[in-house]
């Protein structure tokens, strides 16, 4: 064991996925390396040098690695604590890009054969190695639940005492309580448990409603019995510190659907049963749909958008995936929407006409893609069929009022109105059928940078309520009419990779005055344009960036690994995006009171995040790429 | 004092005899040989205080540089058993404290086992002066020997490749801090020494470009520096 160690064991407990590795690796991994100076300029590695020989990790400085033969955008920037080349060395290859040392550098150096004893020994090691993004982001999550757990255990949880989770009074009786007696106090109290206690108020037995067709019914028992003849003698019970988790724990070993709280006394406290622990785990995704089904005034359903957006956090901070979440925030927002709807249409007396029976609302945007956050505002329209002996026009006047009472609704439930005003109320986007299919077909002939920006909103439109129908043909038509006009894709590939993603050259990122980062436009955009291309191409009507991706890649021939990865990417900066506004909507006292931004400043993320989000944004130039090879731009 | 000059010599038994011999034994270095075909010790001590006379020895850390590169396996740290514990200033400073100090290898076994380690291989070390007589003094106290060693002086080499930041970077801290080199435990002997071994790796680096490829080339480097800045 040689001397060094000590020291320099506070390095990679720093730098993920060294802080991670069992302290045995590490030790064997500072064992075997080597610490190598590079001065401004001189090359680490290059393809020339034939098969990589060695893995480097940079104790200090900085590395530029650029990909030869192509221009400057091909530049990766590798700071202290990360390592490379990976793939070279996986593959006993020789790296494809030239690394230089930008300013001076010391890195640690592991020869290749050490580094393949180590991938072999360290599972954390192998993973990060052959997994790269995907572990980084497996670890960033966990990062996330630990932050979140704190916040969410000031609601109830399973992780609240049970003193704080038990709400009604325990209905007891004594032991010698006849059978009728007993039924009779828990049919008054409402209760499907009867406990039975001593005099000093301890419980020695439970009686549930389970137990009366079996114990009591079924062997013809007659009810003037004591209820103790019957009971479950010994209850289970726990103290009120105990957590809910523990409670739900003891009643699935023992198999019993109650637990009583007793105090150190060993007096009843309380009662609960399997179903209020089950209240607590689902934080109410059914009562919130019930209720949103069932509401019957706008107030009503604002004061749900609230509950939607605690329940997001909850649910963020149980961990659930980005993907899993923005479904989540889709489907309560469609519902919320659908039901206001609904009951303006009911109110304006809509419902039962021709005209109802022909009309579809549409999202687009960001709502048509199923990327809803918190706070998203409205990108709505109109599409109806034109009743025999209507026009166009006479429906549409019909429809207007309607939807700007939707659009008001929609703005008091939380949803801003859109400054562009594409909205089902402006008259331009309330149209039939037809009307959609010559605007659509004018865009596309077309080709104008003004028709490419109305494209990249509404060619992402869905049905939200009303006639499924109408949007499925409207979709039906546009993939046929979109897939014949390859200049048209042409057009909209050229526009998509003008806006590329802000990678530095000299440090991580480009940023704005404000040393900020757009998630939406400089991270997102890249994907969702792609994305919408590429189905467009390939005749897939999903409107969602991860459906259009995943469906399109088999016709496309674009490797599964590669769509993979593009999509772990967007949805890592999707998560930032939801955390963002999740932080900064606390801070405002009025939830919703104005449109969120979607900066953030790269330098207030801790380092692993920063290291995933320039590897989301490095598979977003990967997906320009793709556009950039399929349209020959 | 003077019973330090004229002490008799220190009793080694056989096997300590056999260890010093198997070192005088091994050949000298070739100094001519280019940095990436050599090894170069990197070393530093810890010491009672800052009196050459009257200080002694607490610890030695030491670095070794193979062909360039700094081998963290290749690292050696020793605290040689003290009859009385440095001062608390001094504790305070290299943090070694009175227990340890005690708790030490016996002199004799950890000047070998640092003579095993360097081998005959060249030494380096940030004012060379300091620790060289720390360590000849300690040599021919608890082994008998005169510990004649070639010594390379980053003290001295760093400037002369640096000339424009020599007026205002002297000690060690100021050229770790303007090479930016993260020392997580100054005054611990190894994490001192290995950030001198840094300083060594980028003073090869520097003196590459003026052909200075061997340690003959960065001995002249120190000489020409030592001679210019009337320090001989």
């Amino acid at each position: 064991m040689s001397a060094i160690h000590v020291t320099q064991l506070t390095f990679f407990t720093l730098h993920a996925p060294f802080d991670r590795m069992e302290r045995a690796h590490q030790m064997w991994l500072l064992e075997h390396l080597r610490l190598a100076y590079y001065a401004k300029g001189e090359k680490l590695a290059e393809p020339s040098q034939g098969v990589a020989d060695r893995f480097f990790i940079i104790k200090q400085g900085l590395v530029q690695g650029e990909r030869q033969g192509s221009a400057g955008d091909a530049v990766v920037e590798l700071h202290v604590g990360e390592s490379f080349p990976v793939g070279a060395l996986l593959a006993r290859r020789a790296v494809s890009s030239a690394y230089r040392a930008v300013e001076d550098v010391f890195s640690f150096e592991l020869s290749a054969e050490d580094f393949h004893t180590l991938l072999d020994m360290s599972l954390v090691f192998k993973d990060f190695c052959t997994r790269r993004i995907a572990a980084l982001f497996d670890q960033s999550n966990q990062v996330i639940q630990a932050q979140y757990a704190q916040a969410a255990n000031e609601h109830q949880s399973l992780s609240s005492p049970l003193s704080d989770v038990i709400r009604r009074t325990p209905v007891s009786c004594a032991p010698d309580t006849s059978l009728q007696d007993a039924l009779t106090l828990m049919r008054d109290g409402h209760v499907g448990s009867m406990v039975v206690v001593d005099t000093a108020n301890k419980p020695v037995g439970i009686f549930t409603l389970k137990d009366l067709l079996g114990r009591v019914v079924l062997p013809g028992l007659s009810t003037a019995r004591p209820i103790s003849e019957v009971m479950t003698p010994e209850p289970l019970s726990l103290p009120p510190g105990a957590l809910a988790y523990e409670a739900a724990m003891a009643m699935a070993r023992a198999g019993f659907h109650h637990v009583l709280v007793t105090g150190s006394d060993g007096a009843l406290q309380g009662i609960l049963s399997e179903r209020d622990l089950f209240a607590l785990q689902r934080v109410g995704l059914r009562q919130i749909s019930m209720a949103l089904r069932r509401a019957e005034s706008v107030d009503a359903l604002a004061l749900l958008g609230k509950e939607i957006r605690s329940l997001t956090h909850n649910m963020m901070a149980q961990g659930v995936a980005a993907e899993q979440l923005t479904l989540f925030i889709s489907t309560l927002n469609d519902l919320l929407s659908a039901r206001l709807i609904e009951l303006e249409c009911r109110a304006s007396g809509l419902i039962g006409t021709e005209i109802y029976e022909g009309m579809c609302w549409l999202v687009m945007g960001s709502g048509g893609r199923f990327e809803q956050t918190l706070y998203t505002d409205q990108d709505n329209a109109l599409i109806f069929a034109v009743p025999d002996g209507m026009t166009a026009d006479e429906v549409r006047m019909q429809l207007l009022p309607v939807a700007l009472r939707v659009n008001q609704a929609m703005a008091r439930c939380g949803f801003p109105l859109c400054t562009g005003n594409i909205m089902a109320s402006n008259p331009q986007w309330c149209l039939s059928l037809e009307e959609w299919q010559n605007v659509f077909a004018r865009w596309v002939d077309q080709g104008s940078p003004e028709a490419l920006l109305r494209a990249s909103i509404f060619f992402d439109f869905r049905a939200l309520a009303g006639q499924r129908r109408m949007a499925e043909s409207l979709r039906n038509w546009l993939s046929q009419y979109a897939r014949d006009n390859t200049r048209f894709l042409h057009q909209m590939a050229a526009n998509a990779i003008r806006n590329r993603p802000p990678l530095g050259m000299v440090r991580d990122f480009v940023l704005n005055d404000a040393n900020r980062l757009d998630l939406k436009f400089n991270g997102l955009t890249p994907f969702v344009d792609a994305a919408r291309i590429f189905s467009l191409a390939a005749g897939v009507t999903h409107t969602s960036t991860i459906q259009r991706l995943r469906l399109s890649a088999e016709s496309l021939h674009i490797p599964s690994v590669e769509v993979e990865a593009w999509i772990n990417a967007l949805l890592f900066i999707q998560m930032l995006r939801l955390r963002h506004h999740y932080e900064v909507s606390v801070h405002q006292t009025d939830a919703g009171s104005g449109e969120l931004d979607n900066l953030i400043e790269p330098a207030l993320l801790n380092e692993l995040d920063r290291r995933i989000l320039k590897e989301a944004f490095r598979q977003a130039r990967k997906v320009q790429a793709r556009l950039t090879l399929d349209y020959q731009l | 004092m003077l019973q330090r000059w004229f002490a008799t010599s220190p009793q080694l038994d056989a096997a300590q005899s056999a260890q010093l011999a198997l070192w005088q034994a091994l050949p000298e270095a070739d100094r001519s040989a280019a940095y990436d075909q050599t090894r170069y010790v990197v070393v530093d001590v810890e010491t009672t205080g800052l009196n050459l006379m009257t200080d002694t020895l607490i610890s030695i850390g030491a670095v070794g540089v193979v062909n360039s590169r700094i081998v963290m396996a290749d690292s050696f740290s020793v605290v040689l058993q003290q009859r009385e514990s440095s001062g608390r200033n001094n504790i305070l400073l290299h943090g070694i404290s009175g227990s340890a100090q005690r708790a030490g290898e016996q002199p004799a076994d950890a000047l070998l086992a640092f003579l095993a380690f360097i081998g005959k291989d060249p030494l380096v070390a940030f004012h060379v002066t300091f620790d060289e007589t720390m360590i000849r003094r300690a040599m021919r106290q608890y082994l008998g020997v005169s510990f004649k060693h070639p010594w390379l002086d980053l003290a001295y080499v760093i400037p002369s490749l640096f000339t424009g930041l020599m007026h205002t970077h002297r000690v060690l801290d100021d050229w770790t801090a303007h090479f930016d080199i993260a020392n997580f435990a100054r005054h611990n002997a190894t994490a001192d020494a290995l950030a001198t071994a840094q300083l060594l790796l980028i003073a090869m680096a520097e003196a590459r470009k003026s052909d200075a490829a061997n340690f003959d080339g960065l001995r002249s480097l120190e000489r020409s520096y030592r001679y210019a800045s009337g320090k001989t």
